[in-house]
């Protein structure tokens, strides 16, 4: 019978589809199993993690922010501030691996690096219990909380530095996440599908569009080409090769300095700039500041970018005020607003600051270092004044503390969401304190927030320099 | 000690698996065999054997009729041509042999004997005509040739 | 000494299985229990006394259970392994499933109405829809769970039987779903039942995706699609599904951010290992770590894998049992598939058919679907291995099913 027939042809189907299982179950078995074993997810190596009690982490003062302890026979690992740190330690499961410093520093961790066998070898002679290193982060405890208490609920990211040394103070990435063991299991599967990613740290991988603080960069360019000294006319918008570019609000400054239309953050003068700095200066500076270049740093960090292979006019306008193809990461603004504190030299950032054996022995110490020599001193100085413009009179005035000259710069970016819905813009503050002999520098981001940066983003900044500032007296 | 056990017994264990998937394969495939030796052309072209005991009484699977289209074997061995599982039979018990246009049993030395028309064969071929009964272990069948 | 029948002997293998494996198992955790034992007993115990039944009692196909009884018990020995609790629940559920076998075979052999309650099927699919809907709430990722006080179950399940149901009073009597001259709202309306038919199946399909069920609605998809083959639609119709549904799969992948991620993952796992691709990864580390015969039960670290005791049942079994250990259970489902073609192959009646053939690709492809992506061949869908992986509802809709086909094969006989 017809039907018989055809049932017949299914099952030679399935046949065929129970065959290619068998045979793929094979080929990976053969060829493609060796060259995933080793992969360092792959715990199975590490089987002797359990006979090593994991060293701890703490703040810059001994704050514990990680500690591993024996519970019924097992090692349970720690985390005293839950999600507070879930974006910079990470988290240390038997299920789901290791991730962010946990995962770095796992070696120092466990003491299986090489400095360390030394030490092993001693107690595995007298017999003592393993234990591995710690770790002394450069975060300040006391700021990544007033940090994340001030972001509240709201998305985005805040970075701290010191700008003399490149030692990470805070660093905050939301929306944040429960690490501790139990917790990463209930809720592993709808974080991982979530699409408002918990997982991501924003800090150091969160890609945004940089807005109104990228005149920091051209500013910078800009000084050096002499345009400091010339008058601009601001008539509200221009129009560049037919695209019209227009300042917030439409206002009209009229005639204005380079430093006024840095202080009132103008899109006409800054595009203008741009279009007269042309392609090479754009990408010179862009490149002396980092972009399209990697941040060592001891955790991977986004690689911020500028992508363009050649550049309209409108193109360069548009890089001028912050916008269009330019994408850079938190922790880069916060370097960059570093930069202009720390007279022109943009110091590597760092997050780890010792690694202790349970001796007390330090096998690594603090040791700052010059990452890229942006601009000269006085090009810097210059830029610095111009910032503090920004504070005093212009857009950043919610950063301004009374008593301490604070150096900022605001930014309300334009990205993917905002051309088809409203009030998706991203609120930036960049900016450092004291002006004249600066402790720290921040960048301050909310995504997709529909405020302003002068309005959001600048008080987060205000609060943290403040209370940095008053502890360091 | 735990860790030597579990390692030994791995293979073991892979074994038996195997062992069960090869047996489930091999009954499928004597099942298979058995319902194409039963009647499938047209009665009264060949001689078959027709089972006189009901089928539920037995405890072993035993098909209504077996044609003999060819020269047979019967036993309990699976390696005949009708294998019957009757604790009874021997593993070779008969044969069924076409000599040109007549039908011969033998016994092929079989433990308990096959009897025709209650007489028990000794070595030699019997000839069969239509009607004969032909006990084998605990099933008796008729001889059924209908030209 | 009277020799026993040839059935038995495949049994014996199944019982030396659990013998070997609750062996194991008492050895493997200190302090040593005795629970162990019982437990191993009573599987044993409801195995043999349930294919003994069948077999005295002549109630059809022998293999179906044989087979069936060999996964379970891989099952059992690996839940018991990874958690012991799980493994109690899953005996308890295995004693209902067995309860439900007899009653599915009794109920379809005896009851005649099974091919006229087409209205019936889609009714209760409708209302465990909307009753999923309303009250279902969302459990690792997926929102498909209806919870009763303390018991949660997955109405999708029961869903797949339905349908296979549905098909099969379809092509019984397909001018039930004809409509002819409706009035709705003054035009007059007229749909051939072919349509009609295409129109609900799709409407299932959709119902799960919405749920988030989409390997259930992938499966009901290849059930759907293979027996509009079967049923000898032609070239144009059969061309026009397979668009339409490709289509609607290039559609979830773009709008849908959970299929993009599960497709995403399927092709690179390693760009994000730590979060997206852990999953999947982790099981293939289990898989490469067994060798071909495992690193013996207890030995491996199956438990580094997240749901391993539910879809990734099978990559322990790799790890443990090893390759050879993996290759034996496609075969017994393999095997067991073939077994439900042949039944439908024999069986006269055409509903009997309908029903035989729909359980056995409901069993075929679910097989396929979920042992496909647990080793990376395809993208990851969340369901379940039948018989071996942790699950009441698994468990239990299996043996329904198992029960009908069962009932189905005594028909045939």
């Amino acid at each position: 019978m017809n039907v018989d027939r055809r049932i017949i042809h299914v099952l030679v189907l399935v046949s065929a589809l129970f065959l290619s299982l068998m045979a793929y179950l094979t080929y990976f078995e053969l060829f493609e199993k060796d060259k995933i074993m080793t992969n360092s997810y792959n715990r199975r190596q590490y089987e002797e993690e359990e006979k090593t009690l994991r060293g701890s982490i703490y703040d810059r003062n001994g704050t514990v922010l990680a500690k591993s302890e024996i519970r019924e026979d097992k090692q349970e690992r720690i985390y005293p501030y839950g999600s507070l740190y879930s974006h910079v330690i990470g988290y240390n499961s038997k299920k789901y691996g290791k991730s962010l410093i946990e995962a770095k520093f796992n070696a120092y961790l466990l003491g299986t690096n090489e400095s360390s066998l030394v030490f092993n070898l001693k107690n595995k002679l007298t017999g003592s219990e393993r234990e591995g290193n710690d770790l002394y982060l450069s975060i300040d405890h006391e700021l990544q909380a007033l940090a994340s208490k001030l972001m509240g609920n709201k998305k985005g990211s805040v970075v701290a530095l010191d700008p003399k040394t490149g030692e990470v103070l805070a660093m905050v990435s939301k929306p944040d996440f429960d690490p501790r063991e139990g917790k990463l299991a209930e809720n592993w599967n709808n974080m991982v599908e979530d699409e408002e990613a918990p997982f991501l740290p924003r800090a150091i991988q969160g890609l945004y569009v940089p807005g109104s603080t990228y005149k920091v960069v051209v500013g910078a360019a800009a000084i050096e080409n002499g345009l400091d000294s010339r008058i601009f006319e601001d008539k509200g918008a221009i129009t560049v090769d037919g695209k019209k570019i227009s300042n917030a609000g439409g206002k009209a400054y009229g005639k204005i300095n380079l430093k006024t239309a840095l202080a009132v953050s103008s899109n006409a003068v800054f595009a203008q700039i741009g279009a007269e700095l042309g392609e090479d200066k754009l990408k010179d500076i862009s490149d002396r500041f980092g972009v399209g270049k990697d941040i060592p740093f001891d955790l991977p960090v986004g690689q911020s970018s500028m992508q363009y292979k050649k550049m309209s006019k409108t193109d360069m306008a548009a890089v001028g005020i912050g916008q269009g193809k330019i994408l850079v990461t938190p922790l880069h603004m916060a370097l960059i607003s570093a930069a202009v504190a720390n007279k022109g030299v943009m110091m590597r950032p760092f997050l780890v600051s010792r690694i202790v054996t349970p001796e007390g022995v330090v096998l690594k110490g603090p040791r700052p270092g010059e990452l890229y020599q942006v601009m000269s001193a006085e090009t810097a100085s210059a830029l610095k004044n111009m910032m503090c413009e920004v504070v005093e009179k212009g857009t950043g005035r919610n950063a301004a503390i009374k008593g301490i000259k604070v150096a900022g710069k605001t930014g309300t970016a334009e990205n993917e969401l905002t051309a088809r819905q409203k009030d998706k813009e991203h609120a930036w503050f960049i900016g450092f304190a004291p002006a004249d002999d600066p402790q720290i520098a921040v960048a301050v981001i909310l995504e997709y927030s529909g405020s302003s940066g002068g309005k959001s983003a600048a008080p987060i900044a205000r609060e943290l320099m403040l209370s940095w500032i008053n502890r360091k007296k | 000690m735990f860790e030597i056990l579990s390692s030994l017994l791995k293979y073991i264990f892979t074994t038996v698996i195997y062992f069960f998937i090869f047996s489930v394969i091999r009954l499928i495939y004597l099942d298979i065999r058995s319902i194409n030796n039963r009647l499938e052309t047209a009665p009264g072209k060949h001689p078959y054997l027709k089972l006189i005991n009901r089928r539920d009484s037995l405890s072993f699977k035993v098909e209504e009729s077996y044609i003999l289209d060819n020269n047979k074997t019967l036993g309990r061995s699976s390696k005949n041509d009708i294998a019957i599982q009757d604790p009874y039979l021997s593993s070779r018990h008969a044969e069924f042999i076409i000599k040109g246009d007549s039908y011969y049993i033998k016994d092929l030395e079989s433990t308990n004997g096959t009897r025709v028309n209650g007489m028990r064969l000794a070595d030699d071929m019997v000839r069969l005509d239509n009607g004969d009964k032909i006990q084998v272990g605990q099933l008796t069948f008729i001889f059924v040739k209908e030209y | 000494m009277r020799i026993l029948p040839n059935y038995f002997k495949p049994l014996y293998a199944v019982v030396l299985i659990n013998i070997i494996g609750f062996l194991l198992l008492y050895f493997y955790r200190k302090p040593l229990e005795n629970t162990t034992i019982y437990m191993g007993l009573i599987v044993i115990a409801l195995i043999c006394l349930t294919y003994v039944l069948i077999i005295k009692m002549n109630m059809g196909d022998e293999y179906l259970f044989l087979i069936v009884s060999m996964l379970i018990s891989l099952g059992v020995i690996m839940l018991y392994r990874l958690d012991k609790e799980l493994a109690f629940k899953q005996i308890v559920w295995l004693t209902c499933g067995i309860m439900l076998f007899f009653l599915s075979y009794y109920a379809y052999l005896k009851l005649e109405l099974w091919d006229k309650l087409l209205y019936c099927y889609l009714g209760i699919s409708l209302v465990l829809f909307l009753l999923t809907f309303l009250f279902g709430r969302h459990i690792k990722g997926a929102n498909n769970w209806i919870a009763v006080g303390r018991f949660s179950f997955q109405p999708s399940e029961l869903i797949k039987v339905l349908y296979v149901l549905f098909l099969a009073s379809y092509r019984n009597d397909p001018d039930k779903l004809r409509i002819d001259n409706i009035r709705l709202k003054g035009i007059k309306l007229n749909a051939s039942s072919q349509l009609i038919f295409m129109a609900i199946s799709y409407c299932f399909m959709a119902f799960l995706a919405l749920q988030r069920e989409f390997g259930t609605a992938l499966l009901l998809f290849a059930v759907y699609y293979t027996f509009l083959y079967v049923m000898g639609s032609k070239v144009p119709v059969m061309l026009a599904n397979g668009a339409f549904a490709l289509v609607g799969g290039l559609l979830g992948y773009f709008l849908m951010y959970h299929i993009r991620v599960r497709v995403d993952v399927w092709l690179n796992p390693w760009k994000d290992i730590a979060n997206k691709g852990y999953q999947i990864t982790q099981s293939l580390f289990a898989i490469g770590a067994g060798g071909f015969f495992g690193t013996g039960l207890g030995l491996g670290h199956p438990d580094f894998i997240p749901e391993v005791h539910t879809d990734f049942i099978f990559s322990a079994i790799c790890e443990e049992m090893g390759i050879f250990g993996g290759m034996a259970v496609i075969l017994l489902f393999f095997i067991f598939a073939y077994r439900g073609f042949k039944v439908s192959l024999t069986v006269k009646q055409p509903f009997d058919k309908t029903v035989a053939l729909g359980i056995a690709m409901m069993f075929a492809f679910q097989t396929f679907i979920i042992l496909g992506g647990v080793i990376k061949f395809i993208p990851m869908t969340g369901i379940t291995l039948p018989f071996i992986s942790y699950g009441g509802s698994s468990l239990t809709t299996g043996f329904i099913s198992l029960g009908i086909l069962q009932a189905i094969s005594k028909k045939s006989l």
